[in-house]
């Protein structure tokens, strides 16, 4: 019934019914569409938007979460509770810490990695298909492996006394100081693969006249790659820097299972601290106001992604 | 990339790629060398005994088939709707589920566990299915969204004009045209399902409706750490999944990327 080209439908938001020229869909009446979306919203609404607003009145009480226990109405206690409380601000820190230090090695890595396999290397597909493992494999089913070789008598410690650093041998993972790093180590290995693809795909896409040209006026390689490549791949670092920010903020399956949020909260993240306050505690009231501390900054990291993209589109 | 002439320089490159894959690969090793220590290939037999192998596998498939099938469903639905019909609101809604993409599987952990504890929804494998299909598909719809704005209405017009209505524009002209986001979509959630560990954890505890992931703590609780035991059962879980990745090993570089990259 409407001619209006396929591009004008392209992502934008609907303008108003009146206006004629900025029709964002040509096809059908007024509620047509309206079936096709109904299982979804239902879905989301009753599994996600229902639980939010559940939550929101389970974080204004003192419960144990069983539905026959008493429960009490104590207002915004238990956001006085949490702004007060040193393990929630801790938590934070470390999804703060956490995720500009996996951030940076991870692409620091795979770029470096993709560029490597873009330069005729011998067994490059073997190479390729190693690092891309980790990403398909269940963290839960790695954990007790890292366990095992960050143990005090693992094989990381045992590697260490081989290449003559036996004095920095210790238990890693008991001691505070080192848990953090193993738990970051964990999630670069699991993480790099798609990082690595991702620049690998992008640099495919780069001119390859362009780097010719570099080359052909004496430009090395090291700064062929900092000053051409690494801009052209703008992009791709963009969208990896706000998926890793929300990916950190889910962080639960390694610090709860390799480390258990500890030694002394030493790898809580708000996601394992959830779980220990409603599992372990029983604070059911408490645990959803950290839950909806957990939703705003994931919002917020929403709002980021939509408006770092819209930027990546515009150029 | 980086520019090669020479032997010298190839087998610097070569070198380089070596030691940032060594820590990769080493891992990989030592979970298979600590799975062997002790018995030796009897760990695998002692897992093997355990007797629940055949069932955390079987249940696993059914959660990633499930959830799969409602996710690849819904989505497709959604996306045509969103991308190709009129819808009053439109865009409202589609906020609303885009919204709804960042929320952590730890937000919805607390009512969970409120529902399932209040009508005993414990051990039932929908308990996990549906709320895996909700955390999955604002984001499968935001991709498939993007994958059906390319799609051109012209060749929708040209079947609506021979009488053909939307139900069957989007099941014979629309849906062959979608088979490469379908796959991206496919491997995603077969990922996220197989893979996931929090949502079974909680909602799962008898042993009989237990999950792969869950495989290696059965050997913490059961025998009190026995170390080599659970790592046969890590390996054990792990090898199905890198066969399956080496078999489809495009679709899953290509659905992981694309997942990615909106």
């Amino acid at each position: 019934m409407s001619t209006a080209p396929a591009h004008e439908t392209l992502g934008r938001p609907a303008g108003a019914a009146g206006r004629p020229r900025r029709r964002s869909s040509p096809l059908g009446s007024r509620f047509s569409g309206v079936p096709w979306i109904l299982p979804a919203t239902v879905l989301v609404i009753g599994l996600i938007y229902f639980p939010i607003g559940y939550l929101g009145y389970a974080s204004t009480l003192d419960w144990n979460g069983f539905i026959l226990a008493p429960a009490k109405a104590i207002g915004d206690a238990n956001y006085a509770k949490m702004f007060a409380d040193p393990v929630f601000w801790t938590s934070l820190w470390h999804t703060v810490y956490f995720y500009l230090i996996t951030f940076s090695i991870q692409t620091f890595l795979g770029f470096t990695f993709a560029s490597l396999m873009h330069s005729r290397i011998r067994l490059g597909n073997v190479y390729k298909t190693i690092i891309f493992i980790p990403t398909v494999l269940a963290p839960a089913t790695m954990a007790p492996v890292f366990r095992q070789i960050f143990d005090e008598f693992g094989q990381f410690n045992w590697l260490l006394n081989q290449i003559g650093l036996g004095s920095l041998a210790r238990p890693w993972l008991a001691d505070q100081a080192t848990a953090m790093p193993v738990v970051m180590f964990i999630t670069i290995w699991e993480w790099t693969g798609l990082t690595f693809i991702l620049y690998y795909a992008a640099m495919s896409q780069l001119n390859p006249e362009i780097l010719e040209a570099a080359r052909v006026d004496g430009a090395s390689s090291f700064r062929v790659l900092r000053s051409i490549v690494w801009p052209m791949c703008r992009g791709t670092t963009a969208a990896l820097a706000v998926l890793g920010l929300i990916g950190g903020l889910k962080t639960f399956d390694i610090p709860y299972l390799v480390t258990h949020g500890g030694p002394n909260h030493g790898t809580e993240f708000l996601g394992t601290y959830i779980y220990y306050v409603m599992a372990q505690q029983s604070h059911f009231g408490y645990a959803a106001t950290l839950a909806i501390a957990l939703l705003v900054l994931a919002v917020a990291g929403g709002v980021l992604l939509r408006t770092s993209a819209g930027r990546a589109e515009r150029g | 990339m980086f520019d090669i002439h020479g032997r010298y320089s190839r087998i610097t490159v070569q070198v380089l790629a070596t030691l940032i894959l060594l820590p990769y690969l080493l891992p990989l090793v030592f979970g298979i060398q600590g799975s062997l220590g002790g018995l030796g290939l009897g760990n695998y037999v002692k897992v093997w005994n355990t007797g629940i192998v055949p069932t955390v596998f079987l249940n696993s498939a059914i959660i990633s088939v499930s959830t799969i099938a409602i996710v690849l469903a819904i989505t497709m639905l959604a996306a045509f709707g969103f991308s190709k019909l009129r819808i009053l609101g439109k865009e409202v809604w589609f906020w609303a589920l885009l919204a709804a993409l960042t929320v952590p599987e730890a937000v919805i952990l607390t009512p969970l566990f409120v529902v399932a504890s209040t009508f005993d929804l414990y051990d039932e494998l929908p308990g996990v299915i549906l709320p895996l299909a909700a955390l999955q598909v604002p984001f499968t719809i935001l991709i498939a969204r993007n994958f059906f704005d390319g799609i051109p209405n012209e060749i929708m017009e040209a079947a609506r004009v021979d009488g053909a209505n939307y139900a069957q524009v989007f099941w014979s002209i629309v849906m062959p045209l979608t088979r490469p986001i379908a796959a991206a979509i496919i491997v995603l959630t077969l990922i996220t399902s197989w893979n996931s560990y929090l949502l079974p954890m909680l909602m799962l505890t008898e042993q009989s409706k237990q999950v792969v992931t869950l495989l290696p703590s059965f050997f913490t609780s059961q025998y009190t750490n026995d170390q080599t035991g659970v790592l046969a059962a890590a390996v054990m879980t792990a090898v199905p999944e890198v066969l399956v990745y080496l078999a489809f090993q495009k679709y899953f570089e290509r659905g992981l990327a694309a997942g990615a990259l909106k």
